[in-house]
């Protein structure tokens, strides 16, 4: 992203001045994300959620690494081990089914980003999209993707999903995620569209207009670059959201199903035996805090750091 | 009775919202009258039942509950599960072929009429006509008569009376069997045999939403779906003083773990069956007021044998078996709930035999992979076992999957339907092609009632035969135990006949229940038998 606001044809003097304060002119916007990187830089709560992302991160791309068999091999889970509580070589004990539980936590992880993921790309690329168009369109065209958009952003995303869920039929990472990206594009939407609307009618957009540029090339080269940091914003707080969305509907049953692994799935098989065996219920109900809490401080100190405004 | 205690009529989850609003009645505290402290009405929790209340065409325990609190039987089964008069006065026979039965005066119906011996023959052609298309059709088929009323699927009955019925006289009803069958008087304390009033034939569909019956209770309201239904103490019936118990609120609850910390909170007064997740707590949760004791209830593995060849082979059915650690299961899924079964016939049941499964229900999956390899496997090496989610299935069915698949090397998925009539929809129309869960409470305390009504060739259309099985052999030694002169030798005859089963193991048999009840503070006492709750012996604090 930053090489292409670099190449950016307003030439600024963005690059090479240290603008200590950015003086809102729009030419000044290529040295936002720089004067971001470094303010980010400094956050120890950046230091921290990006350390535990990274973390989360590899444990979803390699779990084979950091656990000594697959959840999927044959034997794995033995029943006699039911409810077992922690043990050395078991740190996180057995679930009701006789698997260890930190090797399901583990790769439980792989699940919960791809949704993450998954339903982040697809809504910013969705509400972005749209909102790019409603915004430069304008007239009835925006008035009616506007009407369109408020129905989905009215549906609360839990009885939304319920209700789209039990229609789609088929419940994996991916119907989750695409029923989440039906679901959470409109917010993006809001924001690009007003972001859009706010900036073109600038006196660089008439410039680039006047010098004969086309729609298209006004809108990649001189409108989206600007409104790029709030969705940023939103979307990476958005991703912790969705991984909590998607766990709370494996909980209630209409997410991924088993055998797929997803720590909402554990924590809904855990809750029958929670007052006599709360091991089972606590280690991933405690891998999922830790990721929607990192997610959203990450979304929390990106907005510090490249929205004042939103602050 | 058909799904157990598992078969739960719920439906879908919205629904918990609105049994919760009828949540406030039962709670109710008013100053001292006769039964103490409270008001005398016990709520109680129950599934949605699966049709209206008509007792023809209840056949699971949820509606059952309903039925047997509103209608009284000639017998019912005592506190010991022996079998002993109910309205009847007498029930005399020579051969074990002609019945006769002398009805005790004075029992009339909730609207005032009397109840006649023409009453119960009425009631019994009607749940005999397969017009009619009566769940419980299957268990009249002793009686004399019976197949003029059911001459087979699309063909029009002529005959809508069963000749083996006579009302003697107002308190004399002869009953005339095709052939000799001792257990008929054992059969008798089902729901399905109970009288009905002219009212009935009617309006069988109003009947259905509130029921007039001959019990001690009678319908104050009628029965609302997915809210349930309150009943209120009968003053005309002959033993009304001896039901402490002024009223009755069946609540229909679609999740037991909500219906549970109601229980435990105060705002529910019965629970029949203690759901897995107060298994461990509920002795501690309910001190003195909790039951545990065996029941006669079997839970299966089933298999449509009826249109999947895949499942033909008897070998295949007994590898899954082996594969099977049943002990294991009972002691940490059912946390005690439930014991493994080693017969088609719980131990509860005269002619139970310890261990008459031998080595098919022994765990052994090094056998159970050979015998899995000799009979040339299954298709695609995978199996899918199908449960019902509103029910409590899920844990069990996952770690009998797990077991099959590690002993077997099979991709075993486990499958949930909505509810389980969404999978004996599925069966009926042969659309599902895998295994499922299957269970089985008797209707009577006899053998035979764990044979006819879930393998007979006549439960495929009426009854519970999902599988589809079918074996001459079997139908046989059905018909000569129920021909045999004293109750030992059918006892030895249906053993005979559960040998084949075992054998053929159309059903794998898992586990058998125990009946595990909670109470609250309100009742001191109480009994439950065959699932049912003896009204007459619930004791108010």
């Amino acid at each position: 992203m930053s090489e292409q606001i670099i190449e950016r044809p307003v030439p600024a003097d963005g690059p090479t001045a240290k603008a200590p304060e950015p003086d809102g002119k729009p030419e000044r916007v290529a040295s936002l994300w720089r004067d971001g990187w470094r303010d980010l830089r400094k956050r120890p709560m950046f230091l921290i959620s990006g350390f535990v992302i990274l973390c989360l991160l590899v444990l979803a791309i390699a779990p084979g690494l950091f656990t000594a068999r697959s959840p999927f091999s044959d034997g794995f889970c033995d029943l006699q081990h039911s409810m077992d509580g922690p043990t050395s070589g078991h740190l996180f004990g057995y679930d009701v089914q006789g698997c260890d539980i930190y090797t399901r936590t583990v790769w439980g992880t792989r699940n919960s980003i791809i949704v993450g993921v998954v339903s982040t790309i697809l809504t910013t690329a969705l509400g972005g999209v749209i909102g790019m168009l409603a915004g430069l369109w304008g007239g009835w065209a925006d008035s009616v993707i506007s009407r369109v958009s408020e129905i989905f952003y009215a549906l609360p995303i839990l009885i939304g999903g319920l209700l789209i869920m039990s229609m789609v039929g088929s419940s994996n990472v991916w119907t989750v995620s695409f029923v989440l990206s039906i679901l959470g594009w409109p917010q993006v939407y809001r924001i690009m569209r007003g972001e859009v609307i706010g900036n073109k009618y600038n006196d660089y957009v008439a410039a680039a207009r006047a010098l004969g540029a086309s729609p298209m090339r006004i809108a990649f080269r001189h409108i989206l670059p600007n409104t790029l940091a709030p969705i940023v914003v939103v979307s990476t707080m958005n991703l912790g959201v969705y991984i909590a969305a998607e766990a709370s509907l494996s909980y209630l049953g209409i997410g991924v199903q088993s055998p797929a692994i997803s720590w909402g799935l554990m924590i809904s098989d855990a809750q029958d035996r929670w007052l006599t065996s709360p091991h089972a219920l606590l280690f991933p109900a405690g891998a999922l805090s830790l990721t929607v809490l990192a997610f959203i401080m990450l979304g929390d100190v990106v907005r510090d750091a490249f929205d004042p405004k939103l602050r | 009775m058909r799904g157990a205690k598992g078969a739960r009529w719920a439906a879908v989850a919205i629904v918990v919202a609105m049994g919760a609003t009828a949540c406030g009645g039962g709670g109710h505290t008013g100053n001292g009258n006769a039964g103490g402290s409270s008001n005398g009405v016990v709520s109680v929790e129950i599934g949605q039942p699966q049709n209206t209340l008509v007792p023809s065409n209840t056949y699971e325990t949820e509606g059952g509950q309903v039925i047997h609190a509103l209608f009284t039987g000639l017998t019912k089964i005592d506190a010991s599960n022996k079998i002993v008069n109910d309205e009847a006065q007498s029930i005399t026979t020579k051969d074990n072929k002609v019945w006769t039965i002398k009805l005790k005066p004075g029992y009339t119906f909730h609207n005032g009429e009397p109840v006649t011996a023409q009453s119960y023959v009425d009631a019994w052609n009607y749940g005999a006509d397969q017009t009619n298309a009566q769940q419980t059709n299957a268990l009249f088929s002793h009686i004399q008569g019976y197949t003029d009323l059911n001459p087979g699927p699309k063909k029009t009955v002529t005959v809508h009376k069963m000749s083996g019925l006579k009302a003697v006289d107002d308190n004399t009803l002869q009953v005339t069997l095709t052939a000799p069958f001792s257990a008929f008087p054992t059969q008798l304390s089902f729901s399905g045999f109970v009288p009905l009033p002219k009212a009935f034939f009617k309006d069988p569909k109003a009947f259905g939403k509130k029921p007039i019956g001959n019990g001690p209770y009678e319908a104050k309201t009628s029965f609302v779906d997915n809210e349930g239904i309150q009943l209120t103490k009968y003053a005309k019936y002959p033993d009304a003083s001896k039901y402490q118990v002024k009223g009755i609120n069946f609540k229909v609850y679609s999740n037991q773990d909500t219906a549970y910390k109601d229980l435990v909170a105060g705002n529910l007064d019965i629970l029949p069956v203690i759901p897995t997740s107060g298994l461990a707590t509920y002795k501690k949760d309910l001190p003195d007021h909790n039951i545990d004791v065996p029941e006669g209830a079997i839970g299966y593995i089933g298999f449509p044998l009826k249109y999947n060849k895949a499942f033909e082979n008897p070998k295949i059915r007994q590898a899954i078996s082996m594969s099977i650690d049943r002990d294991t299961i009972a002691k940490k899924v059912f946390l005690g709930a439930r014991s493994a079964a080693d017969d088609y016939i719980p131990p509860l049941i005269e002619g139970y035999r310890k261990g008459a499964c031998g080595d098919a229900c022994t765990y052994n999956p090094t056998k159970a992979k050979q015998l899995y390899q000799e009979a040339g496997g299954l298709p695609g090496n995978t199996l899918e076992i199908g449960y019902n989610a509103d029910g409590d299935h899920k844990t069990w069915v996952e770690a009998v999957a797990n077991q099959i698949q590690k002993a077997l090397g099979v991709k075993v998925t486990p499958k949930p339907f909505e509810q389980f009539q969404t999978i004996l929809n599925d069966l009926d129309a042969k659309k599902y092609q895998g295994a499922f869960r299957m269970g089985w409470q008797m209707d009577y305390p006899n053998m035979e009632d764990f044979l006819r009504p879930v393998f007979s060739k006549d439960a495929i259309e009426n009854g519970s035969n999902y599988a589809g099985y079918s074996n001459p052999q079997f139908e046989k030694l059905l018909s000569d135990g129920d021909q045999a002169t004293s109750p030992a030798d059918a006892i030895k005859t249906y053993q005979e006949a559960d040998d084949v089963l075992l054998k053929d193991m159309p059903y794998i048999p898992v586990y058998f229940y125990r009946l595990n009840t909670g109470f609250s503070d309100k009742i001191t006492s109480m009994n439950i038998t065959a699932h049912q709750i003896d009204w007459d012996t619930v004791k108010l604090s």
